[in-house]
């Protein structure tokens, strides 16, 4: 069954168990959905003091906010799509109905946290530039089309995990690894000018660095949101987008593969 | 012929006994290096049959004969490792009642949880809403959260929203074992309504007498083979038989020199018709076609009966009951009536012995080897029928 056709016959699963989670996120908490806004600006608050401490100035806060925000919606579809199919073991023994619902859904319900949390980005990011004497871009409307590219990666990586979970588990200690050195390797806490006035000797080195994808989106979102900060005329973000594609079918095609046995594994 | 609802066709299912588990990257690794050593279990094989629509099949067979599995290969949860296996019709599974229930949400919040996880249209269950509280009896409890429900109040509420299903094929797997004795009737009820409406049923179970009265076919399943299917009744007995059997409760087998043998052996209901179900209280006949090789003087013929799970309970011949058995040669037939039958519903077994007077030849005796059922008609209780007439004089 194609994606779309799992999608559309199942949009009540798939919206049901979304909200399932979303429900759960934060039930029993006194600040609730307040949590996903305070998560990623502590930490952007933390990064910008050990920055400035250690780097010396440089990084602009906003722009860690719009890399922090960004970075959490990544770890946490990362996150819960390791755990879609080998957290719902009784579901995936017991009734029949696509699987790739099950990491849709997780995704669905990371997305609309997100979403949620970049309402209240906006007016802080706008504070900021306020005090700082920055500009919205007049590229703001195609913050959408940054979301949409993002969304994919990260569907990308949370079916890829919830398949490969399921067959060899050590995926989810491997994976708490490699987040954190991915999170040094991504332009979060800093960005291309960071990387560019500390690699003036190794002028391919910022190329390399758009291998990463996450470079490509994080760096997208803040010259959509920034006037300042021209998106870099640079062919590797062309290399990396097609990647992001790329990674998207393998996985989808991967988890197709391993689904069949689901069953039996978990 | 219309479709039938479900074709199975040499279904198979086949799991590495070392690779039930998950494996971890340390076993794959070596299990590159040493390709594929680990055994393989075939969980069902080569398993071939069809089920027309509005069927009611049940599936027996003793614990891990792969039922659960067929079970789940139909509802395509599972996938086939050989063959093939084809539905035709929207197919609900009462495999588990609850799916999906999580324990912090309350109990309104997981009925549209698990509706939407069985396919039920969220319209549908808003509206029934009202209707699936009252039917689970858990009007005062609907908003708290289900991790402080009963086991009991889990189910109740699982299958509340189950019953809202309209599939076209039904299967059920062992849901009747769990609940009270009224839940239990509310869950046959509504399974016969579900007959009533020409549904497709597959009901596994190990409730014998609920597969009697409920299906019209019962597939036997044992060590992954369908061993036997047909008639409720045949199909049961032969489980019995083998099953009860296997596992040291009775032992059917064959002896004897065989100077004397039984050739042929037919069960009689009271009209004189061979039968495999009696009626407490009717007479049932027992008819032995005997060959004798050679001239045998003072044979003894005996019989004995045991209940389904090896209890003995009756047993004697014509020695001790001195009825003279002319000297045998040639062939023959005996007779042994036993009138009227004073067993009440159940699976028994005859076993039947023709020996010498002094005991100490063996002619023929096939033990445990004919099954036979017994229905109870009346709603008398207890472990015999007794015949028993009442006297009452008013006054004194």
């Amino acid at each position: 069954m194609s994606l779309i056709a799992a999608v559309t016959q199942h949009r009540e699963l798939l919206w049901n168990l979304a909200s399932r989670e979303l429900k759960l996120r934060y039930r029993g908490s006194v600040l609730g959905f307040l949590w996903s806004v305070l998560i990623p600006l502590g930490m952007a608050l933390i990064y910008v003091f050990f920055l400035r401490l250690l780097g010396g100035r440089g990084v602009p806060l906003a722009d860690v906010i719009i890399g922090v925000f960004a970075w959490q919606f990544t770890v946490q579809c990362v996150n819960s799509g390791l755990n879609s199919i080998a957290g719902n073991a009784n579901l995936v023994k017991k009734v029949s109905f696509p699987r790739i619902i099950l990491p849709l859904s997780a995704t669905l319900a990371n997305t609309i946290t997100y979403a949620m949390s970049l309402i209240v980005q906006f007016p802080l990011v706008a504070i900021l530039f306020h005090t700082t004497g920055n500009h919205f871009s007049a590229w703001l409307w195609l913050l959408p089309v940054v979301i949409a590219v993002h969304l994919i990666f990260n569907l990308a990586l949370a079916l890829f995990l919830a398949g490969i979970n399921v067959v060899v588990r050590d995926a989810q200690h491997l994976v708490g690894i490699l987040l954190s050195a991915w999170f040094f390797v991504s332009p979060v806490m800093y960005n291309l000018d960071f990387v560019t006035r500390h690699a003036e000797k190794y002028p391919w080195a910022p190329k390399l660095f758009f291998l990463n994808p996450l470079t490509v989106i994080i760096t997208a979102y803040r010259s959509v949101i920034t006037a300042e900060i021209p998106f870099p005329r640079e062919p590797m973000a062309l290399v990396s987008f097609g990647l992001i594609v790329l990674l998207f079918v393998l996985s989808y095609r991967l988890f197709q593969k391993l689904q069949k046995d689901f069953a039996d594994l978990l | 012929m219309p479709t039938p609802a479900i074709e199975v066709e040499n279904l198979g299912k086949s799991y590495r006994l070392r690779g039930i588990a998950k494996a971890s990257l340390r076993e794959m690794l070596i299990r590159g290096w040493k390709q594929q050593q680990s055994e393989i279990f075939w969980a069902l094989r080569d398993v071939s049959f069809t089920v027309p629509r509005g069927a009611s099949v049940g599936v027996v067979g003793p614990n891990g004969s792969g039922k659960s599995s067929l079970l789940g290969l139909i509802a395509g949860t599972i996938t086939p490792t050989t063959g093939t296996v084809r539905t035709h019709g929207v197919i609900s599974s009462l495999l588990e009642l609850g799916a999906g229930f999580h324990p912090d949400l309350s109990g309104r919040e997981n009925v549209f949880l698990n509706a939407a996880v069985l396919g039920i249209p969220r319209e549908d269950v808003a509206r029934r809403m009202d209707h699936i509280i009252e039917f689970s009896g858990l009007r005062d409890f609907i908003d708290m959260p289900v991790r402080n429900y009963s086991s009991g109040m889990y189910v109740r509420l699982g299958f509340a929203v189950a019953v809202e299903m309209n599939p076209e094929i039904l299967l059920v797997d062992e849901v009747l074992a769990v609940g009270d004795l009224a839940f239990q009737m509310k869950c046959l009820e509504r399974i016969r309504n579900f007959q009533k409406q020409g549904k497709t049923i597959l009901l596994v179970t190990h409730d014998l007498v609920t597969v009697e009265q409920f299906c019209d076919d019962v597939k036997l399943i044992h060590q992954g083979s369908l061993v036997a299917q047909g008639n409720p009744n045949d199909v049961i007995l032969t489980y019995l038989k083998t099953y009860m059997a296997r596992i040291g409760h009775l032992n059917v087998e064959e002896h004897g020199t065989r100077e004397v043998e039984i050739k042929d052996v037919r069960l009689l209901d009271r009209s004189g018709k061979p039968a495999t179900t009696f009626t407490t209280g009717q007479s049932m006949t027992v008819e032995i076609h005997y060959v004798a090789k050679k001239r045998i003087e003072q044979a003894v013929f005996g019989f004995s009966l045991k209940t389904g799970n090896g209890f003995f309970i009756f047993g004697t011949n014509t020695q001790i009951m001195n009825v003279p058995v002319p000297p045998l040669e040639g062939e023959g037939t005996v007779r042994l009536k036993l009138d009227p039958l004073s067993l009440m519903e159940g699976k028994y077994f005859l076993s039947l012995s023709v020996h010498s007077w002094d005991h100490a030849t063996q002619y023929h005796r096939l033990e445990d080897w004919y099954p036979f059922s017994v229905k109870n008609e009346s709603t008398a209780e207890g472990v015999f029928h007794l015949p028993c007439t009442w006297q009452i004089t008013p006054g004194t």
